[in-house]
C-alpha cells in the first residue's frame, strides 16, 4: 500500500523528488488518523522553508495538523483544488491530494529521508 | 486558574498508570483498524470505525450503537442510601421514583462540579450512580471520604455529618453476582432493534418506557437494566446496562439487528450538536463553569434543606455573568473549522470563547462560554480564529483574545437555542 519511488518523513508526509522538484503530500496513514479533511491551509508561492518546517495544516473536525517540509526550499506550486475540495486528500492523498511542490535547495536534506521500506516498518512500530 | 484553594475544595490526584482495555476491546479490533483506537479517559476506545459523518448520520436517521462499558457504574445501597445521595448530589433524590432515573452533579462543599452524573432508583434502598469515566475514580473516592467522614461537607458547619451509606462498584465483578457495564443505542430505529431481541412481554415494556425511566428485562437472553436515556440529543435513546460477561454477546447482537457501531468522535460531536455539555469543556474546567452557567440550574435544588455545595450555588444562581450557548456555523468544504478557545466576536468586541466544538451534517456548532446579556436566540456573531501554527502567529494571528477586547472576526455565524432534540 505505501508506494515505492517515494520518500518519507516520520511525520507521515511523502515526497517525489523529479531533478530538482519535490511534490509533497501527507501520506495514507497521516490521512487515516485525521478523517475526514474539512479544510487545507496553502502554503504562500515563494514561501521559503527549511526541511522540517511549516508547511501547511491540514484540519477535519477533530484534528488540526501540521504539515513540515521534507526538503529545504522555494515553493513554486500549490495544489489549490484543495482549498474548495480539501477531501481530495482522503481519497487520493499519493495523487491528486498532493498539497504542494517545492524547489529543493539544498539537495542534502533529501539524504534525511526513508524510503517506503523504511517507512512500512517505521508504522509497524508506532 | 492559578486560584487559591477555597475552603471545602475537595482535591483529588489519579494515581498514573496505563491505558485499560474496555471489555469490549476485542469486538472493536474485529470493526476497525487499531490505528483508529485511541487512549480516552484511561481506556483505549474506538475513535471511528467507518466515518465520524456516516456514524452521526445513522444515530440521526437510524440507530447507532457506543461502548460505554468505560463510564462508572457505583451502586449505592442500604437505609441510609436515599438521604445519602440527597445530601451529597444537587438533584432531589427523595422525589426520584424506582423505576427513574435523574440527571445530578456531585459538588464539593466549595461549589465545584466534581462530576455530572444519573442517578437510577433501582429499589427503595438501591440506586445505581452513573458517573463519567473520566471522573471515576474521584467519584468513588469523593463517595469513600464522605463516607469516612473526612470531607469537609459544610464550610458554615463543620459539625454537619452526612450518613454512610455503602458504595459498590457495579462494574467489578469481584464486588457481587449483580455487575453492570453500559452499551448506549441511540436513534429512531433503537426500539425496533431493541424489540428484534425482546419477547412481546418486554417489547411492550420498551415501547412504553419514557424518557428518564427504565426496567429490568431480558433482551437476547441476557439480563439487562434498559434505560430510555442518552448522550446524543436523539428523542428515542437506550442505554443497556449488562454484566460485563455477557457485554460482547449483547454488543454483537445489536450489530446483527442493524444498529451501526459508533466511536468517540460520532459521540462528540452528536451531544455537541444537541448542546449537551462534557465535564471538563462545559463544566468545571478552566472556567469552573457551574451547573447555572451550563444551562442545568433545574437540576439544582436550591429548595432542597441542605446539599453538598449549596451555599456556593446559592450565590452563583444569583451572580453568574457568563453561560454556555449554542452556535450554528456554515460547515462547507474549505471553511476552517472553529476550535476550542477561538473568541467569539459581538459587535466587535471578544465576548467569549469556544468550549466544544464539531461538524453536524452541513453546519458546525460550537458550544461557547460568554456573556449572558449577548447570548440571544438568533443573534448574529462573529468568530475568531486563534492561530493554528507558528507562521500564522508571525503573520499576527493571535494565540489568545482577551474578554472585552477589540478584534474582527474571521467567521460568521449566529446563536441558536440552548439544547436541540433530533
Amino acid at each position: 500500500m505505501i508506494p515505492k519511488g517515494l520518500l518519507y518523513t516520520k511525520d507521515h508526509e511523502w515526497t517525489k523528488i523529479e531533478g530538482d522538484t519535490a511534490t509533497i503530500g501527507i501520506t495514507d496513514h497521516a490521512q487515516n488518523q485525521l478523517g475526514e479533511l474539512t479544510f487545507v491551509e496553502l502554503p504562500d508561492i515563494g514561501k521559503e522553508v527549511k526541511q522540517k518546517g511549516e508547511l501547511a495544516v491540514v484540519e477535519s473536525s477533530k484534528a488540526a495538523s501540521d504539515v513540515y517540509s521534507p526538503v529545504a526550499g522555494k515553493v513554486t506550486e500549490v495544489n489549490s483544488q484543495l482549498a474548495s475540495r480539501p477531501e481530495i486528500i482522503n481519497d487520493d492523498c499519493y495523487g491528486a491530494g498532493w498539497i504542494c511542490k517545492i524547489q529543493i535547495t539544498d539537495k542534502g536534506s533529501i539524504e534525511n529521508l526513508i524510503d517506503a521500506s523504511e517507512y512500512e516498518i517505521y508504522l509497524k512500530g508506532l | 486558574m492559578a486560584e487559591k484553594l477555597k475552603a471545602g475544595t475537595f482535591v483529588f490526584e489519579e494515581p498514573p498508570g496505563s491505558p485499560a482495555k474496555s471489555v469490549l476491546y476485542n469486538e472493536h479490533l474485529k470493526l476497525t483498524d487499531k490505528s483508529h483506537i485511541a487512549e480516552f479517559a484511561g481506556y483505549l476506545m474506538p475513535l471511528w470505525y467507518s466515518s465520524i459523518a456516516q456514524e452521526h448520520s445513522a444515530v440521526r436517521q437510524n440507530a447507532g450503537i457506543f461502548d460505554c462499558t468505560h463510564m462508572g457504574a457505583l451502586e449505592v445501597a442500604g437505609p441510609n442510601a436515599e438521604s445519602f445521595l440527597d445530601a451529597s448530589t444537587t438533584n432531589n433524590v427523595k422525589n426520584l421514583q424506582i423505576g427513574s432515573a435523574q440527571y445530578s452533579y456531585l459538588l464539593d462543599a466549595a461549589g465545584n462540579v466534581l462530576d455530572d452524573i444519573i442517578i437510577y432508583r433501582r429499589e427503595k434502598e438501591k440506586f445505581m450512580v452513573i458517573v463519567n469515566a473520566s471522573n471515576e475514580p474521584k467519584a468513588k473516592a469523593y463517595f469513600n471520604s464522605l463516607n469516612a467522614g473526612k470531607a469537609v461537607i459544610d464550610a458554615q458547619n463543620p459539625d454537619r455529618k452526612i450518613t454512610p451509606a455503602p458504595v459498590r462498584d457495579m462494574r467489578d465483578t469481584k464486588s457481587g453476582p449483580d455487575c453492570r457495564v453500559d452499551i448506549a443505542i441511540q436513534g429512531p430505529s433503537s426500539t425496533d432493534i431493541l424489540c428484534k431481541l425482546a419477547d412481546a412481554c418486554v417489547s411492550s415494556q420498551i415501547k412504553n418506557l419514557k424518557s428518564f425511566t427504565f426496567c429490568q428485562a431480558k433482551l437476547a437472553g441476557i439480563d439487562c437494566i434498559i434505560s430510555r436515556t442518552g448522550y446524543t440529543g436523539a428523542k428515542v435513546c437506550f442505554e443497556l446496562f449488562v454484566h460485563p460477561d455477557n457485554a460482547a454477546q449483547l454488543w454483537n447482537k445489536l450489530l446483527t439487528a442493524g444498529a451501526l457501531p459508533c466511536g468517540l468522535g460520532a459521540r462528540d460531536s452528536l451531544r455537541v450538536e444537541a448542546g449537551l455539555p462534557l465535564y471538563g469543556h462545559e463544566l468545571d474546567g478552566p472556567f469552573n463553569i457551574s451547573p447555572f452557567e451550563a444551562g442545568y440550574g433545574w437540576a439544582v435544588k436550591l429548595d432542597k434543606e441542605f446539599f453538598i455545595g449549596k451555599t456556593a450555588m446559592e450565590k452563583i444562581s444569583e451572580t453568574f455573568k457568563m453561560k454556555v450557548a449554542r452556535i450554528e456555523l456554515s460547515a462547507e468544504k474549505g471553511i476552517r473549522p472553529v476550535r476550542q478557545n477561538d473568541a467569539v466576536i459581538c459587535d466587535g468586541i471578544c465576548a467569549g470563547w469556544v468550549l466544544s466544538s464539531a461538524a453536524a451534517g452541513t453546519r458546525q456548532i460550537a458550544l461557547v462560554y460568554m456573556d449572558k446579556e449577548n447570548a440571544i436566540e438568533e443573534k448574529s456573531i462573529d468568530m475568531y480564529y486563534l492561530a493554528r501554527s507558528v507562521s500564522q502567529i508571525t503573520k499576527g494571528r493571535k494565540q489568545k483574545v482577551e474578554y472585552g477586547e477589540k478584534i474582527n472576526g474571521d467567521i460568521k455565524g449566529k446563536i441558536i437555542s440552548r439544547f436541540e432534540k433530533f
